[in-house]
């Protein structure tokens, strides 16, 4: 009987104790982000604590999101149509024109016109350009700020280079050809040993077809843009990584096994700096992609956005909180971590993020390159189309390439027509 | 009607006026919420659409006749009047409160309420400390010195504890905080409604014998009330929403839209296909409608007949469905059978054996689905470790050249629906045994006694007595292994590190899910739902059927 009494007057008591806090009468502002793990879950737990600390009638509530069983997406989408969804909340880059024609985000452009301090050419133009993309005819838009940016590099083991006598990845004759004589080299040093590696998302077999001179939607991004040539010349090349042993089977995680030290090259983000440092055991660094047949180095410029709940009840408050969120403090903050690079293009910004990770020797300057490349390829919403259709097509028929089931030739001869459907 | 020997007393008929007079107020406040709910714009309510506010409104103003009914039978002094509004007050009852502990803030303040218990998670460690003392003093003499001393000093810690937590959480500004709502008008409303309807509920229960209420009525009527509790639950968040999923449907429903009613539209694009001949030499998806893609073509000489479906992904979503349960069924089963018949017998251990057997049945499928995702790691999984390591044996002791088959589980065209059910069975099998155990540890042992004296060994008794006798068992693992594997949704989700999945791995839920998700499309979705419980429903009808004509009878 005493246990049980003490039991429910604890829970009581705990239960009243949280309740001052709900309770309170500042505006409380719920932002969401999807770190990838604990250290980035800390810094932006500190960063949310410096802003409120500095901000007078604001309370905040930083949310990380997502976990291996309930999705960043699902549970946000959940919660919109629930109405619980946060005021604020990290979206990716290409998913930023459903949620606009949907209605879930804000459209801020009033209220950025309000701001004096708020300048468009302070971020990267690439995302801002699509984050400035109107709807509707005859307005203005503003659907959020880019909170970083990211590119592809060529993570390399460089024991295993040394070990197959070749040259590290980069310089001015890092070409397809290099690469792929380098990815077999490798994969000759054992049966586990694998040359190159990549995981099975759009970006990686994208970064194929562009570097052929090809890409995924036509100039103005009203339909697809695979069916030609160089598509198949792109998928040419990389279905031959996999068919030669080269590459690790696409579809399959590549992270656990370079980080084992059984793949020569990786192509990852900036995002895999920080797991890379924490966990490989082998001298490793990164460089540029490999130039393909276009000519030009071609990468990919990735990003995603702090956008504003459609139905916050703080829309000014709110706004004010991506501003504070992407100002160079809280980006240097968070850069600082490695995981990122600032959205904000100023010489200040870059600096900042090449200063990062000092102790580490990871090559920054070939994700800032990447980021700048002659043919960056920006991670686009797609604003007349439906794309997580056409990516859920696009995924399954390179798929088909890759395990032999289509050639490249057919993908490209029946590719528009399977996804026309889905373009506006 | 009541005889006027058993006219109720005047406490009794003051519940009665009682309840009218709140009845009354209850089916005014309902009529009034009821054209309210219609009158809605449908931004105002969830965007979900008329149909459904006139449904829930309606609901409600059907509710409010119920309560005038029951009410007129009440003042006739009939106990069915009773019943009904007492169902109702207790339903008003407990809503209430729910509501009102919502408006209190206490659900959003449960993770703060975790916090609070992580940061004073030092502290907590004080209370099994006084139970471990006060425990220790019950193993003294009753009344002793010792007893006492310990007790008080248990006693001492955890009040002090206690103290100290209410301190730290701020209890005193939460009741402060809760006192705040109440300058609210519906935090007011919300606490007088408990009061009013627990009364009422409490009086109107026991008025029973003053209405001539039998014996038989009040145990129904308790019965009704223990599951009341499960009813309402099962109403909102069971019924409801499959009902609002077969009405969206029939609807273009998306996020942020309300929905339009596009009829059978849904119905029509999931299962719709195309049969076209061409020549064989012609590329199938050029022959077909546009919108349309091949599923798979017959040959006809020097034509083809070309089956399109327009969406394709269902059809081949519904096939690997299919197979999977076809896979799994004798996976997960016939393991399961010679499980039990192991673990049925009298070996040292058995009920550890049993244990372990069943731990993947209880174990969280994403979190085992995430260590087998290693285990099926191509690249550094133990899978073909293994596999490599025996051929290698193999090669270097015999002198084989036997070449390392390197399976990609989870990528191999052939081998992705394999992988799924390998990993799906592993966790069924134990949930089976312990079925199948259940079935078996009820044959009577004379039926095997009897089967020895008349000769039959030991695999003619399981043949004639084990089977048939597990029939009715082998029935209903059968049956819900079926439903499992029909409804698969977790091993795709959680196995495949990226997305889109592997088409071979795509089943029906995941692609619904998929379409809902992650194209936003619930109206096509809900319909996609609807279209898999058809197929369900027949299956396990078609099962039963088998049943009763004696397929399971072996």
């Amino acid at each position: 009987m005493m246990k049980r009494l003490i039991l429910v007057v604890v829970i009581v008591a705990l239960a009243l104790s949280a309740l001052p806090a709900v309770l309170a009468q500042d505006v409380t502002l719920r932002w969401r982000t999807r770190p990838d793990n604990q250290a980035e879950i800390d810094v932006y737990t500190a960063a949310s604590q410096s802003i409120d600390e500095g901000w007078d009638g604001v309370t905040l509530a930083y949310e990380p999101g997502g976990s291996e069983g309930a999705g960043y997406q699902d549970v946000l989408i959940t919660e919109i149509e629930a109405g619980t969804a946060p005021d604020v909340f990290w979206i990716p880059g290409t998913d930023v024109a459903r949620f606009a024609e949907a209605g879930l985000i804000l459209n801020l452009a009033d209220i950025a016109a309000a701001d004096a301090d708020f300048n468009v050419e302070d971020f990267y133009a690439g995302p801002m350009g699509f984050l400035t993309t109107s709807i509707e005819e005859g307005t203005d838009a503003v659907w959020g700020l880019p909170r970083d940016v990211s590119a592809f590099a060529i993570y390399y083991n460089a024991d295993l280079f040394d070990e197959a006598g070749l040259e590290y990845p980069g310089g001015e004759d890092w070409t397809w050809e290099r690469f792929g004589e380098a990815s077999a080299a490798i994969s000759d040093l054992g049966d586990e040993i694998y040359g190159f590696g990549m995981n099975a998302w759009w970006a990686n077999w994208g970064y194929f077809v562009n570097a052929a001179g090809s890409g995924f939607f036509n100039e103005d991004f009203s339909g697809c843009g695979l069916n030609n040539d160089a598509t198949v010349e792109g998928l040419t090349f990389a279905k031959s990584l996999f068919d030669n042993g080269a590459a690790i089977p696409w579809g399959t995680d590549s992270e656990p096994p370079f980080l084992a030290g059984n793949v020569g090259m990786f192509m990852n983000g900036r995002w895999a700096t920080p797991g890379t440092i924490a966990n490989a055991e082998f001298n490793w660094n990164v460089a540029p992609l490999p130039v393909g047949p276009s000519g030009e180095a071609t990468n990919w410029l990735f990003w995603g956005a702090y956008v504003v709940n459609a139905k916050t009840e703080h829309p000014e408050e709110a706004w004010d909180l991506i501003t504070r969120l992407t100002s160079p403090e809280i980006q240097g903050q968070i850069a600082s971590l490695g995981a990122n690079i600032p959205s904000r293009a100023t010489q200040e910004a870059i600096d900042l993020f090449l200063g990062t990770l000092p102790d580490s020797g990871v090559n920054n300057q070939a994700f800032v390159d990447g980021t700048t490349s002659a043919d960056v390829r920006t991670e686009a919403p797609l604003f007349l189309g439906n794309w997580p259709a056409i990516d859920s097509a696009y995924g399954t028929a390179i798929t088909a390439v890759f395990n032999g089931e289509q050639t490249p030739e057919d993908f490209a001869a029946t590719i528009c027509d399977a996804v026309a459907p889905e373009f506006e | 009607m009541l005889s006027q020997n058993n006219a109720p007393n005047q406490t009794t008929q003051m519940a009665i006026w009682a309840s009218l007079v709140a009845g009354a107020v209850l089916i005014a406040a309902l009529i009034y919420t009821g054209l309210t709910i219609i009158g809605l714009d449908v931004e105002n309510f969830g965007n979900l659409g008329k149909p459904v506010q006139f449904f829930v409104g309606g609901l409600l103003i059907a509710i409010a006749g119920l309560i005038g009914f029951a009410a007129w039978r009440l003042w006739q002094k009939r106990t069915s009047g009773r019943f009904i509004l007492m169902s109702v007050y207790f339903v008003v009852f407990v809503l209430s409160i729910a509501i009102l502990l919502s408006v209190w803030g206490v659900y959003d303040s449960l993770e703060i309420f975790v916090d609070t218990i992580i940061r004073n998670s030092g502290l907590i460690i004080l209370f099994p400390i006084a139970y471990a003392i006060y425990w220790l003093g019950g193993r003294f003499r009753e009344g002793s010195a010792a007893q006492t001393r310990l007790t008080q000093v248990a006693a001492f810690i955890a009040m002090g504890t206690l103290v100290l937590l209410i301190v730290l959480g701020d209890v005193l500004g939460a009741i402060n905080g809760i006192l705040s709502t109440y300058s609210q008008p519906a935090t007011w409303l919300l606490t007088i409604a408990i009061a009013v309807f627990g009364v009422l509920s409490y009086l109107l229960l026991m008025m029973g014998d003053e209405l001539g209420q039998t014996p038989e009525q009040r145990e129904a009527w308790q019965g009704w009330i223990m599951l009341s509790p499960n009813i309402i639950g099962f109403m909102l968040f069971f019924a409801g929403p499959l009902l609002l999923s077969f009405y969206l449907s029939f609807t273009n429903s998306t996020v942020g839209k309300v929905p339009e009613v596009v009829f059978f539209q849904n119905y029509a694009d999931v299962l719709a296909l195309e049969f076209q001949t061409m020549p064989a030499d012609v590329n199938p998806q050029s022959g077909l409608s546009f919108g349309y893609q091949p599923l798979g073509s017959i040959s006809l000489g020097a034509n083809q007949l070309v089956i399109g479906a327009k969406d394709y992904l269902f059809w081949i979503s519904l096939r690997n469905t299919i197979l999977f349960c076809l896979l799994l069924v004798p996976m997960s089963v016939i393991p399961a059978l010679v499980l039990s018949i192991v673990l049925n017998a009298k070996i040292p251990g058995v009920k550890f054996f049993r244990a372990i057997y069943f731990l993947p049945s209880v174990a969280a499928v994403v979190g085992t689905a995430l260590i087998w995702r290693w285990l099926y790691d191509p690249t550094i999984g133990y899978f073909n470790y293994i596999i490599t390591s025996v051929v290698t044996w193999l090669n270097t002791t015999f002198g084989t050249s036997l070449q390392d088959p390197a399976i990609e589980w989870l990528t191999g065209p052939g081998v992705v629906m394999f992988s799924m059910v390998f990993l799906s069975a592993w966790q069924v099998v134990g949930y089976n045994t312990v079925l199948f155990l259940a079935g078996l540890q009820g044959i009577p042992g004379e039926l095997y006694e009897a089967a020895m004296i008349d000769g039959a060994n030991r695999w003619r008794q399981f043949l004639n007595v084990t089977l048939p006798m597990l029939a009715p068992t082998t029935f209903f693992v059968m049956i819900t292994t079926v439903v499992t594997g029909l409804q698969v949704f977790n091993e795709p989700y959680a196995l495949f590190p990226s997305r889109p999945l592997p088409i071979n791995a795509t089943t029906g839920v995941f692609y619904l899910y998929d379409r809902g998700f992650a194209r936003f499309e619930f109206g096509y979705a809900s319909s996609i739902a609807w279209v898999l419980f058809a197929i369900i429903f027949m299956i396990t009808l078609l099962q039963f059927r088998l049943q009763r004509s004696g397929a399971y009878d072996t």
